[in-house]
């Protein structure tokens, strides 16, 4: 190496990012030319004093406050969500699919922690007691009846034959639902579906009634579950409630409410007892 | 951010639309509640942002107060720089915080120079001017003089931006060569050349200044 090739590579030696071989090189130069190292010397020397001596400009403490509190007026400038536009969800797992990346895996851990708790400590309470879960399968009830009129989805199979419902709901499910047709009573069957609800499959059997259609949905009833019939209201739908030795029953329907008592009388009249 | 939405966009028939739906208080309140889950979500990403990245404030105001040699632009760069890196912090996976914040306060402070001061990036603007000041001023007093810190700080507002800058990063940071060349985008096997111009550069005008005072 010669002083000139040395004189370029000095900075980089000084600051140690030569290659191995390039630093091997410069050093035996600088052994051999007095010159070169004494450049070399001078050259650090000072080059660590004014960067030393540079002054540094420490951010003032109010720069920081200004930022955090601008980084929260960004947050809230996050538009909000369009009340309407937002279908309540068929199950209340569906909104946790919108975390966002950013989240570092530990908090998701203790957000998951926390859910998982929640939903133990939930499924734990004996059914009665939970506050609020007839409101809550209501929302779920409204929401999946609504659902099968606006999504061209009223029926899997359509048929006013019950013989033909039956069957197959019952290959479906792991349950064989009772399925009537109670046409001469005002109700014609219009075919059934596959729902799910109450964290579960049910059968919807769909029923006419003056141009309005009924969603009954039946599922096998736990051995604890009220068997008092219960009406709600809400939204202008007609929702009631009632239960036998096998099944729970919600009928759904915008009819008026003595229309739905009588759809009421009139399946458990005809459905075999048991 | 839309999956869910896209989950329950159902084709709607008017015809049969419940025109009661959007009164119903447990479908409003559902909705609340998705919304503050989504703030507690942001929060969640403020916090581990600033855990990551407020820590290189000093950082970040030294290279704008350098760059922009304005104490008031420095503090608005920085400002405008951590928002920006806020609203990027989602594709930021590296483990290099203060990099990245650099090469945003950096990119930054370019903008506003562009803007005002576009004379201030052209490099070769003062070789000329100061290359020629031989001032019979030695090593050894220059060294001497080397702590003074308002000397020093008169001798680096001289020189262009690209200096500034990698003195900057280098002398006060302490940044790899790898770091300097993704921070002030130029190739890797320049960043060794034009350090030792700044130095050189920063050299010549301390001596032309402690000169000057002697004469």
């Amino acid at each position: 190496m010669n002083c000139e090739e040395a004189k370029k590579l000095m900075d980089g030696y000084l600051d140690g990012e030569l290659d191995p071989i390039a630093n091997q090189k410069i050093e035996e130069h600088l052994r051999e030319c007095r010159n070169c190292d004494q450049a070399y010397k001078v050259h650090g020397s000072l080059i660590r004093a004014i960067g030393n001596g540079t002054p540094y400009y420490k951010a003032p403490a109010k720069l920081r406050e200004r930022i955090q509190s601008s980084l929260r007026e960004e947050i809230a400038k996050e538009p909000v969500r369009n009340v309407v536009e937002d279908f309540p969800p068929p199950f209340p797992t569906e909104q946790r699919r919108t975390i966002p990346s950013a989240i570092p895996w530990n908090w998701l851990a203790l957000a998951a922690a926390i859910i998982f708790a929640a939903i133990i400590t939930f499924n734990l309470m004996p059914r009665l007691q939970r506050p609020g879960s007839d409101q809550f399968l209501a929302t779920q009830l409204i929401a999946s009846h609504a659902r099968s009129l606006m999504a061209n989805h009223l029926t899997d199979v359509a048929s006013s034959d019950q013989h033909t419902v039956k069957p197959w709901l019952d290959t479906k499910l792991d349950f064989a639902p009772p399925v009537v047709d109670l046409s001469s009573e005002g109700f014609p069957l219009i075919g059934g579906r596959l729902d799910y609800l109450d964290n579960r499959p049910v059968a919807a059997l769909v029923y006419e009634r003056r141009k309005h259609f009924i969603n009954l949905f039946v599922w096998p009833a736990s051995s604890d579950a009220a068997t008092a019939p219960k009406t709600i209201t809400r939204q202008g739908y007609q929702l009631l409630h009632w239960a036998d030795s096998d099944f729970n029953y919600w009928a759904v329907s915008d009819v008026n409410a003595n229309d739905l008592q009588t759809f009421k009388q009139q399946f458990e009249t005809r459905t075999p007892h048991h | 951010m839309t999956s869910s939405k896209n989950a329950m966009a159902l084709p709607l028939k008017e015809e049969h639309a419940p025109e009661t739906e959007d009164s119903d208080p447990k479908i409003v309140k559902f909705a609340i509640v998705k919304k503050r889950q989504e703030d507690h979500s942001l929060e969640v990403g403020l916090a581990s942002f600033e855990d990551a990245i407020l820590p290189h404030l000093d950082a970040a105001h030294n290279l704008a107060r350098w760059l922009l040699r304005n104490e008031q632009d420095a503090q608005d760069v920085v400002q405008e720089a951590y928002l920006r890196a806020f609203k990027s912090f989602a594709g930021f996976h590296g483990s290099n915080g203060r990099a990245w914040l650099l090469t945003i306060v950096r990119n930054t402070s370019y903008t506003l120079l562009k803007k005002n001061r576009a004379v201030d990036l052209t490099i070769t603007f003062d070789e000329e001017i100061h290359g020629t000041s031989d001032v019979a001023v030695s090593p050894a007093t220059i060294l001497e003089r080397s702590d003074n810190a308002e000397l020093i700080k008169e001798a680096m507002d001289e020189l262009p931006a690209e200096f500034r800058e990698i003195l900057t990063l280098r002398h006060q940071e302490g940044l790899s060569y790898k770091e300097i060349a993704d921070i002030a985008q130029i190739p890797p096997g320049t960043v060794m050349s034009r350090l030792a111009r700044a130095r050189g550069k920063l050299k010549e005008c301390l001596a032309t200044r402690i000169g000057k005072e002697n004469r």
